[in-house]
């Protein structure tokens, strides 16, 4: 069956999206077909990592909230770009983009219109029927609002970006509060930026007692990840680096 | 604000939350889009502001009897009320009178003849169910109050317990009602003559008109439903609407003659307590579980929304909700309201 995995953090710049963009890459380049949805409509990003300027794409998330299109017409195929060479017209590996609107009237629109957020919910459903999707990575707006709530009352698996830092830790526990209440099934943390000379031991144990969560993976602070400054995958430019 | 208040805002937030990804909502999406096809049906058009409704309106709401919403299409869209008020103001002479009163003015058999037939029963000269429009009428007579305003204003408390908000009438509807309301009027003046109604039986065919011109959407009948359906309370307010002794009274006239004369093979095929209107509205109940209100203004010719009909016939087929289904071992309803763990 296919699985719907959301990817959150109580507060921005944790490397939110990029550790979303890796991870669907990896997975689609194991052989999978992948959609990764960009349900930050306020500040929009992920579609820079695949270098997919605004230019590029012609419909958006917002066109499918407004009723203008069906979802899979905001779904653009990213598989030559971000995986690279693959055979013309094989069904896997295959990765599909659903950007949010770049363009500032449209982010002023939905935030002032509001939208039924129970339509991203069947924007998921559609995704994962009509493009016959095997994951789905839905890359969510950093802090508590309807479309994290109703991401993560949708997911299969619930992903928590963390830095070690006592603001992160608080909001992050505030998440794990709610997507307990939510019923998620599947939940873990990734501990992000970790600074050069921690005892990893110690940290994932403290961090693991906290939430009552696993800490799946700590990730050092990459000078290498961050000299790219989002201009690429990183696993995709490197990927015998030991953090892919 | 109190922590408790706090609490209850956050179960309200997570449950709206877990309603949306529910695969309930899949399952109504699926049907909506289905039935959404069907162009069969005329709408209303005896007066002018039902001929005014778009065909293409449809609206499928359901909600629990704790509360959870679930909803497609159409459902904010408002219409009026017309004949699916009947049971509710029954309710309320029931309420004002108790039952042996009530059913020396009104019977409870089913009548096999048109909704606004001139007909009364020749032995004890009632109307024969308060579903039609003379027992509707001879109903409304017996709604309490000490002028004609405090009716009008316990009516519309009455309908606004149940939806959970504030309700309004429909003012353009309620006059073509009452200017072209001649059969209604006879009827009226039938059952005075034979001293089955009170001597303000103007006041309350003005009453009877004004209660068909209510404006509800399809969320409010589910919300309606889902308050007979919880034993009289609504779920989210937490109000009480009706006496709980009671409601089965509403939902027994509503299996027995709630579908116009379509009631029979409603009760025999689909067995949800309904009640239909020619705005396109269909108000069903499944005592203790859920209220489901459907909108769609194309009607058939026995006055019943073709979409209407289709909806809750498939819903109570697939899901098993017919009143007497027993060693029922397919899929319920009730398995499809917290969000599908795929594996």
């Amino acid at each position: 069956m296919p699985k719907i995995i959301s990817t959150h953090s109580f507060r921005g710049g944790t490397g939110k999206s990029n550790t979303t963009a890796n991870l669907a890459v990896l997975v689609a380049r194991a052989g999978y077909r992948v959609g990764i949805i960009d349900t930050d409509i306020q500040s929009p990003g992920i579609h820079v990592l695949f270098r997919f300027g605004e230019e590029k794409f012609k419909k958006s998330l917002n066109d499918y909230l407004w009723g203008k299109c069906p979802i899979e017409a905001a779904a653009h195929d990213v598989t030559a770009s971000a995986i690279g060479d693959i055979t013309e017209g094989s069904e896997r590996p295959r990765l599909f983009l659903i950007p949010s609107s770049l363009k500032t009237g449209e982010i002023a629109r939905i935030l002032r219109e509001g939208y039924d957020v129970a339509l991203l919910n069947d924007g998921f459903q559609d995704l994962l029927k009509r493009l016959n999707l095997d994951f789905l990575f839905i890359d969510t707006h950093p802090g508590v609002n309807e479309e994290t709530l109703l991401s993560i009352a949708s997911s299969d698996l619930l992903i928590l970006i963390v830095r070690p830092d006592q603001q992160d830790f608080q909001g992050t526990a505030v998440t794990v509060e709610l997507a307990r209440k939510l019923e998620v099934p599947e939940m873990f943390l990734i501990l992000n930026k970790v600074p050069p000379g921690t005892d990893h031991a110690a940290l994932k144990e403290q961090v693991e007692g906290m939430y009552k969560a696993e800490v799946a993976a700590l990730l050092p602070l990459s000078t290498e990840m961050a000299r790219m400054a989002s201009g690429d995958i990183f696993s995709k430019r490197f990927p015998t680096h030991p953090l892919s | 604000m109190t922590t408790t208040s706090n609490d209850a805002d956050l179960d309200l937030l997570v449950g709206r939350m877990k309603a949306a990804a529910a695969p309930l909502r899949e399952v109504l999406r699926e049907i909506h889009a289905r039935f959404s096809s069907h162009s069969d049906g005329k709408i209303a058009d005896y007066i002018p502001e039902l001929a005014k409704a778009n065909r293409d309106w449809f609206g499928i709401s359901i909600v629990t009897a704790d509360g959870q919403v679930f909803e497609v299409g159409d459902c904010k869209q408002v219409f009026t009320i017309q004949s699916i008020s009947k049971p509710f103001v029954y309710g309320m002479a029931l309420e004002d009178h108790g039952l042996e009163h009530v059913l020396s003015k009104v019977g409870v058999e089913p009548t096999g003849e048109a909704f606004n037939a001139i007909v009364l029963d020749e032995a004890s000269n009632r109307p024969f169910n308060p579903m039609v429009n003379a027992g509707a009428i001879a109903t409304a007579d017996l709604v309490k109050g000490k002028d004609f305003p405090e009716r009008v204003t316990r009516l519309l408390s009455m309908f606004s317990k149940y939806c959970g908000r504030d309700v309004y009438i429909d003012n353009s509807v309620f006059m073509s009602e009452r200017m072209t309301g001649h059969r209604n009027r006879a009827i009226g003046h039938l059952m005075l003559n034979f001293g089955m109604v009170g001597k303000e039986i103007e006041e309350s065919l003005e009453l009877y008109f004004q209660q068909c011109s209510v404006l509800v959407s399809s969320h409010d009948l589910a919300m309606m439903g889902a308050t007979l359906a919880n034993g009289g309370v609504n779920p989210i307010t937490g109000q009480r609407a009706i006496e709980q002794r009671y409601v089965k009274y509403l939902l027994s006239i509503m299996l027995s003659c709630g579908m116009y004369d379509y009631a029979g093979e409603w009760a025999y095929r689909v067995g949800i307590p309904s009640k239909s209107g020619v705005g396109g509205g269909i108000v069903g109940v499944i005592p203790g579980q859920f209220g489901i209100g459907i909108f769609s203004p194309p009607l058939d010719a026995k006055g019943n929304s073709v979409r209407g009909i289709l909806t809750c016939r498939e819903l109570s087929e697939r899901f098993g909700l017919h009143a007497f289904e027993s060693g029922y071992t397919g899929q319920r309803l009730s398995d499809l309201l917290t969000p599908a763990r795929r594996n």
